[in-house]
């Protein structure tokens, strides 16, 4: 797996140490095949009877041969120490500072979640405010004032039509006092009319004791009869004296009565009149305050309308965290990965004493795996960031199933 | 009697957006941070409609419906997914697992709530 994975250059090449393991043998074999070909012309010389001096030549030469093979095993040495060096190095990048980028970006995401979180708070409590406004102004504004009006117009007319209903009720009394004296009036006659016939009875009865006295002693009984009549006339005549005199007493009362009704009439109209005018002036001067208030409702209404219209717009855009915090955690993971990587790598060179880079191709396709966004996709097909590959504020389709 | 939405999203201000949408038009809202915890709070209790993000930790949004959908209580209730996830895919295991509708963000909120007012039980 691992292999099918490796870099195509990483297949091809033999490791670093090797080819300096290999180069080193080479050189080597070279110089001590120069120099056996030398000590053997030398040899072949000296049975010749070549001089001393090329011994000494022979023998030098052998000691740069060794002197050369030392220092090629000083170079492969320290090319390994150099490879070991830099692995160390990127281990070090993994295990040390892949975790901090890796911190600094969870914890930009958390600042930025927590901030938006606060921030939509804020917005919902906005939004809460400026429901409750608007509710309480349609209750107490607008609607709720204009019925407010007529429901007090309409108990301020009642009142005037009490009003007028009483007047009109006391107009009728003040009619049946009037009646009424003149009912006074006929009594007044009625009493003198018994008067009078009290007092024609009685001279009835005077000459009726005249009449009896003419006749002696048979109208006698006609006499005492007489008698009692002009009593019974004199009684009337009483009578109809003392009902005159009551009729009288109960005339003026009712005139009284009468003068004081008219004068109540009267103030009651003026009253009801005052009272229409300034009932009205009341209704028109509430009905500007209303008119004034159900404009100021109307224009707070339309504010209200479109700052709702500015929230749900901020709404969407404050959406954007969401986004930003899922493309930051999808790197981070990727990040995160790293220091495995790395890890693994060191070991198999300590292991191998090969080096084998990284499997970046993996890391890359891990980190395209882990893409829920078209624009995250946009982005890792591009390389970098464009106005086509952020459309962070466009507004999707809704799919139904 | 207002009706009940759950949202689940592992994205607190999300949670937020969604929640103030829906109170504003009415409803009452629950809220789940992952699949796991959705499941704890649904506890059995009436739910009209549930709202979830697809990638989430600990129980991501598909074995959510898969396992709301074993339960006899929520098997009718209607399920929107609610994500950033575009990928066909993923669409199609949503549809196979139960999804009513499938919604991306970011979502516009009368829109969210078009989709609510139609799906939700009566």
């Amino acid at each position: 797996m691992e292999s099918a994975n490796r870099i195509p250059v990483a297949s091809s090449a033999i490791p670093a140490s090797t080819l300096l393991v290999r180069a080193g043998r080479l050189q080597s074999t070279g110089f001590a095949l120069f120099s056996g070909a030398v000590i053997w012309g030398i040899v072949i010389g000296a049975r010749n009877g070549a001089t001393a001096a090329a011994v000494v030549a022979t023998v030098v030469l052998v000691a740069c041969g060794l002197f050369l093979d030392r220092m090629r095993a000083r170079g492969q040495s320290a090319a390994q120490g150099a490879a070991a060096a830099f692995l160390e190095g990127t281990e070090f990048l993994g295990r040390e500072v892949l975790p901090v980028w890796g911190a600094h970006i969870e914890n930009s995401r958390q600042q930025m979640e927590s901030a938006i979180a606060s921030l939509t708070q804020r917005f919902a409590a906005i939004v809460d405010r400026l429901d409750q406004t608007l509710r309480a102004s349609n209750q107490g504004g607008d609607q709720g004032l204009a019925v407010a009006f007529e429901h007090s117009s309409n108990e301020l007319r009642g009142v005037l039509d009490s009003l007028t209903a009483a007047m009109a009720s006391n107009g009728a009394m003040h009619a049946e006092v009037q009646q009424l004296g003149r009912f006074v009036d006929e009594l007044q006659q009625m009493a003198a009319e018994v008067a009078n016939i009290a007092a024609q009875t009685n001279l009835l009865a005077i000459n009726a004791a005249i009449e009896a006295a003419h006749a002696g002693a048979e109208g006698r009984g006609f006499a005492v009869l007489a008698q009692e009549v002009r009593k019974l006339s004199a009684m009337s005549g009483e009578m109809g004296r003392r009902m005159a005199e009551k009729v009288s007493v109960i005339g003026a009362a009712i005139g009284a009565a009468r003068a004081n009704a008219e004068t109540s009439v009267q103030r009651e109209a003026a009253s009801a009149l005052a009272s229409d005018g300034a009932i009205n002036n009341v209704l028109s001067r509430f009905r500007q305050v209303t008119e004034a208030m159900e404009a100021s409702s109307d224009v707070m209404k339309q504010e209200s309308a479109g700052i709702q219209s500015e929230i749900v717009e901020a709404l969407v855009q404050l959406q954007f965290q969401d986004r930003v915090s899922q493309r930051m955690t999808h790197v981070r993971h990727n990040i995160e990965r790293l220091p495995t990587l790395l890890a693994d790598s060191r070991e198999r060179f300590d292991r191998s004493g090969m080096l084998v880079p990284i499997d970046a191709k993996a890391l890359l396709g891990e980190l395209e795996g882990s893409y829920a966004m078209a624009d995250e996709r946009a982005t890792h097909g591009a390389g970098a960031p464009s106005s086509a590959a952020a459309p962070a504020s466009k507004l999707e389709e809704v799919t139904f199933f | 009697m207002a009706k009940t939405i759950m949202i689940v999203d592992d994205s607190a201000s999300l949670r937020q957006v969604v929640g103030i949408s829906l109170r504003s038009a009415g409803y009452d809202v629950l809220e789940g941070c992952d699949g796991v915890d959705a499941l704890k709070k649904l506890a059995g209790q009436k739910v009209h409609l549930i709202i979830s993000d697809v990638n989430m930790p600990n129980m991501d949004g598909i074995t959510l419906v898969k396992e709301i959908k074993k339960l006899a209580a929520y098997k009718f209730t209607p399920i929107v997914m609610l994500t950033t996830e575009s990928a066909d895919g993923k669409k199609a295991e949503g549809q196979a697992a139960g999804a009513k509708a499938w919604m991306l963000k970011p979502f516009n909120p009368p829109q969210l709530l078009n989709v609510v007012q139609k799906l939700v039980l009566p």
